[in-house]
């Protein structure tokens, strides 16, 4: 393929895929039972699993981004435009929430 | 490649066998394709914040205003299923491009409709999700969570559409000529990288949207 050229790295095989999958299965698995930990009958705080399902779905989005879309693999300024358009998005956002009250922070 | 002519001028460099390269050394589609989806989260997280913004508000006493809130709804363990079966489009999606870079045309086929169904299931699923909240008395126009919702989890659906779309396409020409040629191969990269994309954006409104209060 044309995208040859541009990579150094071996690419991980179709049973390392498979392995990356069923953990990212395990994650998906882990983040429902936190949801039901949360609601259930002897329930856990929110202030509690809320950063932990955000910790969970960085931990998924990092391991789709660098193994199954190879950014890992790719030339650096590729993960720059990434990365900074994500972290551009997630700035402005913040502070347009928390400007307009929708999220809480610590006064 | 052996058959490839490069032509090299002063800011730029053609390589006549895979398609244009700037300096960067990177194909010019697939930086294209990488910026795109750069910006797409500029797209989507203005859809986040809308709903973020929305879904705590207490809308009792505006008129024309039905009090039904997308979180009363939502079916936490059918959401999840639909998320899985997206995840896993992610794999069949890295193995239709793992088969092509191997030469394997048919498997390659193989993975790229099992891609496009999972894309469809997850799709149905959504269908689904949607005319149940219909049925229960949450539309669009409910109150601003409600519009909040459908507009944030329809144009991601709108997305994973768009990607069925592209995936049976490449399907049916890698059928009619009885494989992809490298020209091709590059699309069904960009086409995964796009869909990958798809993945990791209901990965974050799965989390954010459903399973935090």
């Amino acid at each position: 393929m044309a995208a040859h050229n541009e990579e150094h790295y071996p690419h991980p095989t179709p049973k390392q895929y498979v392995q990356i999958a069923v953990f990212l299965g395990a994650l998906t698995a882990l983040e429902v039972g936190l949801y039901y930990l949360e609601i259930g009958v002897d329930s856990i705080d929110t202030a509690v699993t809320a950063p932990m399902l955000i910790l969970l779905a960085l931990i998924k989005f990092l391991v789709v981004v660098a193994w199954y879309m190879h950014l890992r693999f790719e030339k650096p300024l590729l993960s720059k435009f990434f990365t900074g358009g994500a972290i551009l998005a997630l700035v402005l956002y913040s502070a347009t929430l928390i400007f307009l009250g929708a999220i809480a922070v610590g006064v | 490649m052996a058959d490839t002519a490069h032509i090299n001028t002063d800011d730029h460099e053609v390589d006549s066998g895979h398609g244009e390269h700037e300096s960067t050394g990177i194909e010019n589609r697939k930086l294209g394709m990488w910026v795109f989806l750069s910006s797409e989260f500029m797209f989507f997280g203005a859809l986040i914040s809308n709903y973020l913004l929305f879904k705590g508000r207490d809308f009792t006493g505006f008129s024309g205003i039905t009090l039904i809130y997308p979180r009363e709804l939502y079916d936490i363990p059918f959401t999840s299923i639909s998320s899985f079966v997206l995840l896993m489009s992610s794999l069949t999606m890295v193995l239709a491009h793992d088969a092509l870079v191997s030469g394997d045309q048919n498997r390659t086929r193989v993975w790229i409709a099992a891609t496009g169904m999972l894309g469809m299931v997850f799709i149905g699923g959504q269908f689904f999700e949607f005319t149940e909240f219909i049925h229960a008395g949450m539309t669009i126009s409910s109150n601003p969570a409600a519009s909040a919702f459908y507009m944030l989890t329809g144009f991601h659906g709108a997305h994973v559409f768009l990607g069925i779309v592209m995936l049976m396409s490449l399907w049916g020409i890698s059928r009619r000529q009885g494989g992809l040629t490298e020209e091709q191969g590059l699309n069904l990269e960009l086409v995964g990288l796009y869909w990958h994309f798809v993945d990791i954006i209901w990965i974050v409104i799965f989390t954010i949207v459903y399973l935090i209060p």
